[in-house]
């Protein structure tokens, strides 16, 4: 059980930089998850950590030890591979011994921390058999076995779980959550699929082109994104984005304004802005009283319906014109375009027009030029006004 | 439609002759195919099983025959009359007359040695050189792959006369100047001397083998190698050789066979033919023979005992090349 902590980690290869300047600190016995697209250096990042790659700058610790320069072996991590990476050559036992047997423990203690591990992932019984002969998942749990065995500091998994169906994803999903409860390890996750980071993880890292976007909690990454590039990442489907200008009193888009008090954005009418809402945070004008602060009504028709079952996704145009050609994640960067989800009892059709309102205090601002967030949830102009003249009548009484 | 095309093939086969019938039938029947494909592999066995064992069977009826009867003897098969080699009377004393004449089995010791010194040598050179290659990225792989293969076209005569001068202990001197740099050790009729020769012959196959096999593991095993507690390699001997058990049978059979039938080298650098100079197998079997006589017979029957121990290395690697070929594809 150590923390881990990165300070300046990059790592360059001949042309390209897969991880830029990376400052982690990782808890003691955290769960975090590294989430980002492919190639966005979050397995590079554990490789610096496991020690597979030596990071071209910056230091490395585990618990108070510098381990930048230390082999694999010598830095008390174990790790899950995507593949699974079990010894095809041996069988189950030799497998989860492996390490145990080149440190050079004792038959007793080998064998007693086997029968332990084995018992964690519920492997009794298969010790003898070989790789080939088991299914995914006991290969997956195997691989698991082989990890804890040793009882490391920190625990590495690189998408553990990419390579199992999805049934078993999920299972295996909750039996390492139940893994992390016993064994109160830190351990530091890659994954490029958000349900995993979402429902495990204590924490989530969100990386893109080797830079780490932001490190919180899952609900504060989805709730309070730091830029465009976390807003777009966490949530499924996606975030709709609409670009617009801020301009005195509010917010002015090619299909909708929004008013509210601008005074304490830091930043000036007249700037570039873009405004962000998740599906689930419109509502059909007829639902408003779901919402505590909407906007202003907008008018827009129906274009295709998915149907999921548990709600139907909406793909809403704002000036008339068909985009069903797009994907929902086309859908949602297109200005024109929204997507709303609405419960699955709402009467509602393909071409039909209706009226939404968006929920204020969901509405996202981001500064469009450099993606930063700048606002989560907007107020409205008179319950602005209220507080302030509020405020200054305090002012005055004293 | 059906009726009319039964028709059409009915009145072709009228017309076609034996070879265009049956090739038809082969083609459109299964059974006919299977068939002809059953005949092609036992015609084909049987023409690599003959070309292969006629030689042992020709040093087997050499080693039974008297002495005397091969020069003289009839080679005619009793009733068809046609030249074929076959035991000419029944002489099993030549096996172990071969040990009488000279000491056969110290000839075969000292090849068996050479061999097995070499063969462990090229496989622990190879095995890191094939790792480096195979494995790793590096600036100037490219030349020096190119540069072990270019010492593998190198006619090994041309090494000899040079080796040979320093194997003899003869003291380096620059040319011209006349200085005198370093006396090496005299490595005449020592193993040393046809142990290292050996190996840098035989490295660049063993490295190009042992390159293609360990460049095919998966990287992920190495890397899970590795974090579970292993060096790089740790990692060589402890998973990636085993994983390329084949492989390693491969080029170590390679290597043993050759340096085991090596004669040119050895019986240059062992200055006499006995097995003292550490002399070969090829120069014991020579023995036999001197400036008034050859005993063929012993000969042939030196030959069969010499490749017993090659025939049991064989079959016990064969067992582990096709063991590994069938334990299924490499998975992670």
């Amino acid at each position: 059980m150590a923390r881990v902590s990165l300070s300046n980690v990059t790592k360059r290869y001949e042309d390209v930089v897969a991880v830029d300047e990376m400052n982690l600190d990782i808890k003691d016995g955290e769960f975090v998850c590294f989430v980002g697209p492919s190639g966005c250096g979050k397995s590079t990042t554990m490789e610096t950590i496991a020690g597979l790659t030596k990071p071209s700058e910056g230091t490395i610790r585990i618990g108070e030890t510098d381990v930048t320069k230390l082999p694999p072996k010598d830095r008390g991590v174990s790790m899950v591979f995507q593949n699974i990476a079990l010894f095809p050559h041996m069988d189950v036992y030799e497998n989860i011994s492996f390490g145990l047997r080149l440190r050079k423990y004792d038959q007793d203690e080998i064998d007693r921390r086997v029968d332990n591990a084995s018992e964690i992932v519920q492997l009794e019984g298969m010790l003898d058999r070989e790789p080939n002969e088991l299914s995914g998942g006991q290969q997956q749990r195997v691989a698991i076995a082989r990890a804890i065995v040793r009882n490391p500091d920190v625990f590495l998994m690189d998408e553990p779980l990419a390579n199992l169906d999805a049934k078993l994803r999920v299972h295996m999903r909750t039996e390492l959550q139940r893994l992390h409860k016993q064994l109160d390890t830190t351990i530091i996750y890659v994954t490029h699929d958000q349900a995993e980071a979402m429902t495990m993880s204590d924490r989530i890292a969100v990386l893109n082109a080797g830079q780490l976007q932001q490190i919180d909690p899952p609900l504060v990454c989805y709730n309070e994104p730091a830029n465009l590039f976390v807003a777009g990442f966490i949530g499924s489907p996606s975030m709709n984005f609409t670009d617009g200008e801020l301009v005195d009193g509010g917010l002015t888009t090619e299909h909708y304004d929004i008013e509210f008090d601008t005074t304490e954005l830091g930043i000036s009418p007249g700037d570039e802005i873009t405004a962000g809402v998740r599906p689930e945070d419109i509502y059909l004008t007829r639902n408003e009283d779901e919402v505590d602060s909407s906007s202003e009504v907008i008018e827009a028709t129906t274009d295709v319906l998915e149907p999921m079952g548990d709600e139907i996704f909406v793909y809403l145009s704002l000036d008339g014109t068909s985009g069903s050609s797009m994907t929902s994640d086309e859908a949602a960067g297109a200005s024109n375009q929204l997507l709303m989800s609405v419960d699955p009892d709402t009467e509602i059709g393909e071409d039909e027009s209706v009226s939404i309102v968006l929920d204020r205090s969901k509405i996202h601002l981001f500064d469009t030029a450099s993606g930063d967030a700048l606002a989560h949830g907007i107020v409205d102009l008179s319950e602005a006004e209220r507080t302030r003249a509020a405020a200054e009548s305090r002012g005055q009484h004293e | 439609m059906a009726t009319t095309t039964e028709q059409r093939s009915d009145s072709e086969d009228a017309e076609d002759g034996v070879i265009a019938k049956w090739t038809k039938g082969v083609i459109g029947d299964d059974e006919k195919r299977a068939r002809l494909y059953r005949a092609l592999f036992y015609v084909a066995c049987g023409f690599f099983l003959v070309t292969t064992l006629f030689p042992f069977y020709w040093l087997l009826v050499l080693a039974l025959t008297p002495n005397s009867q091969i020069l003289t003897g009839d080679w005619s098969l009793p009733v068809i009359g046609i030249e074929f080699p076959h035991p000419q009377g029944f002489n099993p004393q030549a096996f172990v007359e071969v040990f009488q004449q000279i000491p056969f089995h110290l000839y075969v010791f000292n090849s068996f040695v050479l061999a097995t010194v070499t063969t462990i040598i090229v496989l622990l050179v190879a095995s890191l050189a094939g790792y480096v290659f195979g494995r790793l990225d590096f600036p100037g792989k490219g030349p020096l792959m190119l540069g072990v293969l270019m010492v593998s076209y190198f006619p090994p005569a041309a090494f000899l006369i040079p080796l040979f001068d320093a194997f003899l202990g003869n003291a380096v001197v620059i040319p011209f100047l006349g200085i005198e740099l370093f006396e090496p050790p005299r490595l005449v009729n020592t193993p040393g001397s046809m142990i290292m020769p050996f190996s840098a012959l035989f490295l660049p196959l063993a490295i190009f083998i042992l390159t293609t096999f360990y460049a095919q593991i998966p990287d992920g095993l190495e890397d899970a190698a590795r974090v579970e507690g292993t060096t790089r390699l740790g990692a060589l001997f402890r998973v990636i050789m085993p994983l390329s058990a084949p492989g390693v049978a491969t080029a170590a059979v390679l290597t043993f066979i050759a340096v085991y039938n090596e004669y040119f080298f050895s019986s240059i650098m062992a200055l006499e033919n006995v097995p003292e100079n550490w002399s070969p197998l090829v120069g014991g079997i020579l023995s036999y023979q001197d400036q008034y006589t050859t005993d063929f017979n012993l000969m042939a029957a030196a030959s069969i005992v010499g490749v017993i121990p090659i025939l049991i290395l064989v079959i016990v690697a064969q067992e582990r090349i096709v063991s590994g070929l069938t334990a299924g594809g490499l998975k992670e």
